[in-house]
């Protein structure tokens, strides 16, 4: 009973750091996407060209080959390792996230009929006080569920994190193989993702009730 | 004096002249109305003169001051403010969903209060929208949701929303046609005790019966010109032009 205490209290730490780069990348990757959505959307050809190539770079390649590419590339090219591997995984995690809701932020803002931004121009405001005073709540509630999808799978991918030496939940619990012999934290692990998850879906559902006073 | 002078207005979209040339004069307080069939250039008419499409070549003025001039193949010059000489009601209302009636109405002029700092107060621009709310009927709809109101409601919102930065020029896009005929009602009266009160308006419509009864002047566009230009006896009552007399005739069948 005391080890499985001790074990839980451990496995919480580990839990820690993977709360970190999940908030990390959250804080950095949603500006950051809206950033990349306008580029991608953007008249000047060149722009928009140049942002969807990096967006389908970032999307047609495994995490896990970029995570390995920003931590060990510099190192490979310049001979010397420029990023700590914390530095890595929020840099990384947060392009690629940012990448992924930068589409899902395109499809929610082409998704809102011409006719708002016409009524905002003849009320005589401004563009920017059209997207951020009229459409931008619209794009919001239309985009929850994909965006809560991503989300949710954000929480798992932070286990990729590990493969640069980044000490999240999953390689806490594979040290109890190594070191006890014990095989039963690694699955107990799932208990962590799965209570956190049940905690995003119900704020995600909240949010969406939230906003179904109009349509 | 005209409050109102468009003059060789022309619009292409690629190789498609949409407006070829169209010039019309309108008095304060008059009531224009625009007839026509679809495709005719009426709604890129009205776009046009709302800025939200831009003219090829043209001039337009406003009591007396130039707003638009365009030539062929030169950058247009528009006056700052042109977008509030006019005020455009929709088709398809397009009120703003997440926002109660009463903040559909004072969303422009509040933001239009501190972008210019004009020194208007919230309480004065919300006695305002509670004035036009009650113009058009709505005074107990102030805290609905867009959402929850019919067709015809939700126009008048749309009526009243234009009303609040008092254009010098009200123009309607077919304001009836997307509603159920029982709702065209409403919104018609509310259009009739508008020219009561002696605003200037423009109404692209196929609302024939109104057109007849509400508008001091008629016109006629077919191709992109205006091909009959009268009052409504005129045109109604003694078509000169075949195209007009061919488009009211079917239209009665």
């Amino acid at each position: 009973m005391e080890q499985f205490v001790n074990i839980t209290l451990d496995l919480l730490v580990g839990f820690g750091e993977t709360l970190k780069i999940f908030f990390v990348t959250l804080a950095f990757s949603l500006p950051l996407g809206l950033i990349i959505a306008f580029g991608s959307m953007s008249k000047f050809k060149p722009l928009s060209a140049l942002t969807r190539g990096f967006v389908w770079v970032i999307r047609g390649t495994p995490l896990m080959l970029q995570l390995i590419t920003v931590y060990y590339g510099p190192g490979l090219i310049f001979g010397q390792v420029l990023l700590t591997s914390t530095a890595a995984v929020y840099i990384t995690f947060s392009i690629n996230y940012a990448c992924y809701f930068s589409e899902i932020y395109r499809g929610g803002i082409e998704s809102i009929s011409k006719g708002q931004y016409e009524a905002g121009q003849v009320l005589g405001m401004t563009k920017r006080e059209t997207f951020f005073k009229v459409v931008l709540l619209q794009v919001v509630k239309r985009i929850i569920p994909p965006m809560s999808n991503e989300i949710i799978t954000l929480v798992k991918d932070t286990s990729l994190a590990r493969v640069v030496t980044y000490y999240e939940l999953i390689y806490f619990a594979q040290r109890y193989i190594k070191n006890a012999g014990l095989l039963w934290p690694l699955f107990y692990t799932a208990v962590y993702y799965l209570v956190f998850t049940a905690l995003l879906t119900f704020l995600f559902g909240k949010l969406e009730k939230k906003l179904d006073y109009f349509n | 004096m005209n409050i109102l002078e468009v003059k060789d207005l022309r619009k292409r979209f690629g190789d498609n002249e949409v407006l070829k040339g169209i010039s019309l004069s309108l008095k304060k307080g008059e009531v224009l109305s625009i007839i026509g069939s679809s495709g005719g250039g009426k709604t890129t008419l009205l776009r046009c003169l709302n800025f939200l499409e831009i003219a090829n070549s043209g001039l337009i003025t406003v009591g007396g001051k130039t707003v638009f001039a365009a030539q062929e193949g030169e950058k247009p010059t528009i006056a700052p403010e042109a977008q509030l000489s006019f005020g455009l009601v929709f088709q398809q209302f397009n009120l703003f969903p997440q926002y109660s009636v009463i903040e559909n109405l004072m969303l422009a002029p509040k933001l239009r209060a501190k972008r210019m700092g004009t020194g208007e107060s919230n309480e004065e621009i919300e006695a305002k929208a509670k004035s036009l709310l009650a113009t058009v009927g709505l005074t107990e709809k102030a805290h609905e949701y867009p959402c929850r109101l019919s067709g015809g409601q939700q126009q008048r919102v749309a009526i009243a929303r234009a009303l609040m930065l008092s254009p010098d020029i009200l123009c309607f896009d077919e304001p009836t046609s997307s509603l159920d005929p029982e709702l065209t009602g409403e919104v018609l009266r509310v259009i009739r005790s508008l020219k009561d009160s002696e605003r200037t308006m423009i109404i692209v419509t196929h609302e024939m019966e109104f057109a007849r009864h509400v508008s001091d002047r008629v016109i006629f566009i077919s191709d992109g010109v205006i091909e009959e230009e009268g009052t409504p006896e005129e045109v109604f009552g003694n078509p000169k032009s075949e195209k007009t007399k061919a488009f009211l005739s079917a239209g009665q069948k």
